[in-house]
């Protein structure tokens, strides 16, 4: 079996998987169950990535979005507990059924059609551009990444770009903080 | 079987991404919506990646590009999430119906 053989093989399980899981986290109606299949889903994307050579990118993948940012959403569900049938648009408590299906299926051929013209024009594009760039032997992974971003940092705009990421995050805590802060001016034990 | 080639990358992302976008659409509570915006962002992310690795060869951008998007991804879900509780300790609901009707006070 060839490298190449291997690799296709891998991509079309690894797709399979995440088209799956994505598939399954929308359409669940547990939102607990939801959210571990996302997890569940950025397992395959992180070997595609370590396939098209972005080992660090695949790290970050598992570390930091499986690992932190799905964390958080596991404790916010896990939290405010909603119940399970929440999710279904047809099941709205007072709502005329046959209504709420129809949007459903409104929604998803729309979808649909925008699948079918978005995929034919990609694969369209994909297939006209000039593919089959050479590598150097370290690329996407750390050195080279940091590298790119930190060499020569006086001149260096990614170098600042990245910096001010680190201000965003910030910002997101502190405006998180506040959030869930209690009104000092409510009495105590009232919600 | 699939080929690994860029035209199946960039299907597969625009595949997950309308995944997510139906899940954007159709789901009620705030949390499962937050969640498809996810979806959406991984599907945008992939095509960061796939680019970079058949088109781009020299640099690590879309690399760089991914980590500039997983950094707005993680303030926009704290962001996102301190609003659901606070929501939802005001209004003991996080339904999408009960979210456009803000103006009627609370409980």
């Amino acid at each position: 079996m060839s490298e190449v053989d291997l690799y296709n093989g891998l991509f079309s399980a690894c797709a399979i998987l995440i088209v799956v899981f994505s598939l399954m986290v929308v359409l669940a109606r547990n939102p607990v169950r939801s959210t571990l299949l996302l997890i569940m889903s950025f397992l395959p994307t992180s070997l595609v990535y370590v396939m098209l050579k972005a080992p660090f990118v695949g790290i970050l993948q598992v570390l930091v979005y499986a690992g932190a940012i799905m964390m958080l959403f596991t404790f916010v569900v896990m939290m405010v507990n909603p119940r399970p049938e929440e999710g279904e648009l047809g099941h709205l408590r007072g709502a005329d059924p046959v209504g709420t299906r129809l949007v459903h299926w409104n929604v998803l051929g729309a979808l649909a059609v925008a699948g079918v013209v978005l995929v034919t024009l990609v694969r369209k594009a994909a297939e006209s551009l000039p593919v089959g760039a050479e590598h150097p032997a370290e690329f996407g992974e750390l050195s080279s990444i940091s590298r790119m971003i930190f060499e020569n940092p006086m001149e260096n705009p990614l170098t600042v770009s990245f910096e001010l990421i680190s201000f965003l995050v910030l910002v997101g805590i502190i405006a998180a903080i506040n959030f869930s802060r209690r009104d000092p001016s409510q009495k105590k034990g009232t919600p | 079987m699939l080929d690994f080639n860029l035209a199946n990358c960039l299907t597969l992302a625009v595949i997950v991404f309308l995944t997510g976008c139906y899940g954007l659409l159709t789901r009620r509570s705030l949390v499962m919506i937050l969640l498809s915006v996810e979806v959406m962002l991984n599907g945008v992310n992939f095509t960061l990646i796939a680019f970079n690795h058949f088109l781009w060869g020299t640099h690590e951008f879309g690399h760089y590009l991914y980590m500039l998007s997983i950094g707005v991804a993680a303030a926009e879900a704290a962001i996102g999430l301190g609003m659901t509780i606070v929501f939802f300790r005001n209004y003991r609901d996080i339904s999408r119906e009960r979210a456009s009707r803000l103006s009627e006070g609370e409980l």
